[in-house]
């Protein structure tokens, strides 16, 4: 099943995406300001109907989109379709972005949650791949071209024994070196829940990884 | 001072450090492609981007006076059926009807 298909099975039911493209949140996130003057131009002209000022705002944010995106699917190619769609999407929702935040925030929530929905479908439609779990398994790790050492493996194999929302919210702050407000924006968890996450996170890691980082001295 | 008092110390610090390379980085060819694609998309949805303004304002528009037209003619239909179905009053004649028996003449109304 290629996640085009799951993107649209996804998207029947799903209401994940509007609930974090158009603004109706649980928590209100900080407010940030869009600090590139060049990326506000670009919104502004994108919004007044240049579309190719859309371009700047594409490979300005390229590869932290594919990364959140592989981060979840853990799949070069599904990380490749979900950043083209969280690309379009945001385009077509242009209009609803609020002037003067920056881009950022909202493309990898966007992405964050594409992902999310393609996981989701992806559980409900297992059953079709049970016997194809060996391969996927072998996949996802030749997906890993930038693990090139045990210590590297290890701290992923970790990250992805957590929960979901641990694991999505330990990999942002881990692997993407995000910051808590930005987590709280692209998940749509307050700061408070962020944290309550990657302390638990935390806790499982240390146990894990406790001869690597000396986890009990800290 | 706990762990938990210093957040984020230094166990994730420092696993924030080797964690930093199990980032994924597409490759120039997959960025050439997602960008590639998203360009034709996007040129794809401005082209049909007035139509689709039309569309969305016409479409509805066109469902409520078909809806309304549909009320309409049913409304009427159901007048008229109504305004037909015979009663009492209409099936009586609009004249008197003589009628003789036995002789005698007998006048009904």
């Amino acid at each position: 099943m290629s996640t085009m298909s799951m993107f649209e099975g996804a998207a029947a039911g799903s209401f994940a995406l509007d609930r974090l493209v158009f603004g109706v949140e649980k928590a209100p996130t900080r407010s940030a300001t869009n600090e590139d003057p060049i990326e506000a131009r670009a919104i502004a002209a994108v919004k007044a109907g240049d579309a190719a000022s859309y371009d700047y705002l594409v490979s300005k944010y390229m590869k932290r989109v594919v990364s959140i995106a592989w981060g979840v699917v853990r799949n070069a190619a599904d990380a490749e379709d979900l950043a083209q769609e969280a690309f379009v999407k945001a385009f077509e929702n242009i209009g609803r972005f609020k002037t003067g935040e920056p881009f950022g925030p909202w493309i990898y929530r966007i992405v964050t949650n594409l992902g999310l929905d393609v996981m989701k479908h992806r559980k409900r439609f297992r059953h079709e791949e049970i016997t194809d779990a060996a391969p996927a398994e072998r996949r996802d790790r030749a997906d890993l071209p930038a693990i090139s050492n045990e210590l590297a493996e290890r701290i992923d194999r970790g990250i992805e024994s957590l929960p979901e929302m641990q694991r999505l919210v330990a990999r942002l702050y881990l692997v993407e070196e995000l910051g808590h407000s930005e987590i709280a924006a692209i998940t749509g968890l307050s700061e408070g829940t962020v944290r309550s996450h990657l302390s638990l996170a935390r806790g499982k890691l240390k146990e894990k990884l406790a001869d690597l980082h000396g986890g009990g001295n800290d | 001072m706990t762990d938990n008092d210093n957040f984020p110390e230094d166990f994730m610090a420092r696993l924030r450090t080797d964690a930093r390379q199990l980032r994924f980085e597409p490759d120039e060819m997959m960025s050439a492609r997602i960008a590639a694609r998203v360009r034709e998309r996007v040129a794809a949805e401005s082209q049909a981007g007035i139509a689709q303004i039309l569309a969305r304002w016409f479409r509805p528009m066109v469902a409520s006076l078909a809806t309304l037209a549909l009320v309409a003619t049913l409304g009427i239909q159901w007048a008229e059926q109504s305004h037909d179905t015979p009663t009492i009053d209409s099936m009586a004649p609009a004249q008197s009807v003589d009628i003789s028996v036995g002789g005698d003449t007998f006048s009904v109304e």
